[in-house]
């Protein structure tokens, strides 16, 4: 015998002795189930929770009992739907259903000499304190964890040699994860305990006179050629990580497949990433966590990343797109697994399910304007839309116009 | 989740329950309560998915060894668990005797880290490939072979008896004094 094969007979020893279970188990578990609800909404997220209560020192999560983490501004806001139609930006919460506007960001060139330029990103993230939004500018890009106590973050400059965990509540960098390959963007997965880190040589946002962009009267700078390396998976609770090369996909030409800045996202289930592809037959490349193309899941295959709902949280619906006319708005729901319209909602671009039946979107006003947009409630089966922001600007220029970032209440 | 679904959950609990609760036991390194917190946290999860989950039991058994890995490292510092029987404890010659060096090899196992522990359950008691493991761990199979190997070598340090069952006579892995240097 040698150790493999003693500690094979051990385990099956010890595990025969573990005893009966509980009669009353079930019982057990739909009461801490309803307590847990009645605590916090995102229910997948405990481990995020709890690793950020651990980092802000409040006493934690220890199974059921004895729970005393800060009640966040979002969760003290927990009505069904909250909505600020005066508001643009957005100054106070905005939440529908299971989802919240986490954050917003505004854009700028920024010129760095020799024709190149960065766009420049400027978030206002959620105060958790005081449920409003509140202007960071450390940070260059960010991304925040379902249940909303925690953000990653980016420094200034990019590629970032490190990834921040930011404590939504005191506004300060917990931990940080080194990322020598250099990240561009960072994805939660679903259930908040994974993150997925875009690798780049280069700033994704760059701008250069290489490749210039001109609308006949005046020459730019235009998007540079895409720099992306590859993908970090990093376990966020222990901050272990794995990257792995991603070649650049380009076309039959020769042309690259991706933008400048192509950030990975994870599937549904989080055991793969995807990367959107601007040209090719599909619109999405999978990859498995070590790096390898694999074809779709069955529910992803006719998902397209740049309708950003993506499937509804129970997975049986995904957004489909636009569906309007030349003068008016709609989006279409679709069945994942056959790609087919099952029906169509209001809303111009669906941006994020607030539970099965309702998705927050961009809609337009009476004026036609396309990119005068506000944030609205749209429901499947109803024309009904509800506001829930003021009208952004419709000059696509504006410094002042804002992009939201949603995640799970 | 409606009465349907809360039937079905509680049949699925009372019928795959005392499977699921050995794997938890041994992610616990035989810490009785701590396996019976685990099991509850990842059936809740479960449950809180109930209408959605293809394969339960799959799905349960993922967030069992995902959350166990995770608690363990969220504690801080690292929960040390009691046993009655250290690791030390059988020393001599008779203590190379199978059931002594079980109770040894068990009072290590529990020494382990929880990722550890982890990936040896997952290898040795669910036989799983390592391609399997890496996919239920979120992590490579290279990260997997190599944890393999870190945990039975922590084994052996934890508990040196363990050494004479790698001896040459034994046909298995040579003691590591046996090594030529270039092997070493």
């Amino acid at each position: 015998m040698n150790v493999e094969e003693l500690v094979r007979e051990s385990l099956r020893e010890q595990a025969e002795q573990g005893g009966p279970v509980p009669g009353n188990f079930a019982d057990r578990v739909l009461a801490a189930r309803r307590r847990r609800r009645n605590r916090t909404v995102a229910g997948a997220s405990l481990v995020v929770a709890a690793a950020t209560v651990m980092a802000v020192a409040v006493p934690g999560l220890d199974g059921d009992s004895g729970r005393q983490e800060t009640r966040t501004a979002s969760e003290l806001r927990d009505g069904d739907v909250v909505a600020h139609p005066g508001q643009t930006p957005p100054r106070d919460l905005i939440a529908a259903g299971g989802t919240a506007l986490a954050a917003y960001y505004t854009q700028k060139r920024v010129p760095q000499g020799k024709g190149v330029e960065i766009s420049a990103r400027t978030y206002r993230l959620l105060d958790q304190r005081t449920g409003t939004y509140k202007k960071d500018a450390r940070w260059s890009v960010l991304a925040v964890a379902p249940g909303m106590r925690m953000a990653a973050v980016l420094e200034r400059e990019l590629p970032a040699r490190r990834i921040g965990l930011l404590d939504m509540v005191t506004g300060k960098v917990e931990r940080w994860i080194e990322t020598p390959h250099g990240t561009g963007g960072v994805e939660f997965s679903p259930d908040g305990e994974k993150l997925v880190a875009t690798t780049y040589e280069e700033s994704p946002d760059r701008f250069d006179m290489e490749h210039p962009m001109t609308d006949g009267k005046t020459t730019e700078p235009g998007p540079a050629n895409p720099s992306r390396t590859g993908f970090y998976v990093i376990d966020v609770a222990s901050g272990d990580s794995d990257w792995n090369a991603v070649k650049e996909e380009s076309d039959e030409v020769g042309l690259p497949s991706i933008n400048t800045r192509q950030d990975f996202g994870f599937s549904e289930d989080a055991s793969l990433v995807y990367s959107g592809l601007t040209s090719g037959k599909h619109p999405m490349q999978y990859y498995d966590l070590n790096g390898r193309e694999v074809s779709a899941p069955a529910k992803e295959k006719h998902r397209h990343w740049v309708n950003e709902a993506g499937l509804s949280p129970s997975g049986k619906l995904l957004d489909g797109g636009f569906a309007g006319g030349a003068r008016t708005t709609a989006s279409a729901i679709l069945d994942p697994r056959t790609g087919k319209r099952v029906t169509k909602v209001p809303g111009q671009i669906l941006l994020a399910w607030a539970d099965d039946k309702r998705l927050i979107a961009w809609d337009i006003a009476s004026d036609g304007n396309e990119y005068r947009q506000r944030l609205v409630l749209v429901t499947v089966g109803s024309k009904k839309t509800v506001p829930l922001s003021g009208y952004r600007t419709g000059s696509l220029k504006s410094t002042g116009r804002w992009h939201p970032l949603f995640a799970d209440r | 989740m409606d009465a349907e679904a809360q039937n079905s959950f509680r049949e699925f609990v009372a019928s795959r329950s005392p499977a699921l609760l050995k794997t938890a036991v041994l992610l616990s390194g035989g810490d009785r309560h701590a396996a019976e917190d685990l099991l509850q946290n990842a059936l809740v999860k479960a449950a809180g998915r109930w209408q959605r989950i293809d394969e339960p039991e799959a799905y349960v058994r993922r967030i069992l060894y995902r959350q166990q890995v995770s608690r363990w490292r969220l504690k801080w510092p690292r929960r040390e668990l009691a046993v009655a029987e250290p690791p030390e404890g059988a020393q001599g010659e008779d203590a190379a005797s199978a059931a002594e060096l079980r109770i040894v090899l068990r009072g290590a196992l529990a020494k382990l880290t929880a990722r550890q522990r982890a990936v040896l359950v997952l290898r040795y008691f669910e036989d799983l490939p390592e391609a399997e493991v890496a996919r239920l761990l979120g992590c490579t199979v290279g990260t997997v072979r190599s944890t393999t190997h870190r945990s039975l070598a922590r084994l052996r340090s934890l508990a040196p008896e363990l050494a004479r069952l790698d001896g040459p006579d034994t046909g298995a892995r040579p003691h590591p004094t046996d090594l030529s240097p270039m092997e070493a």
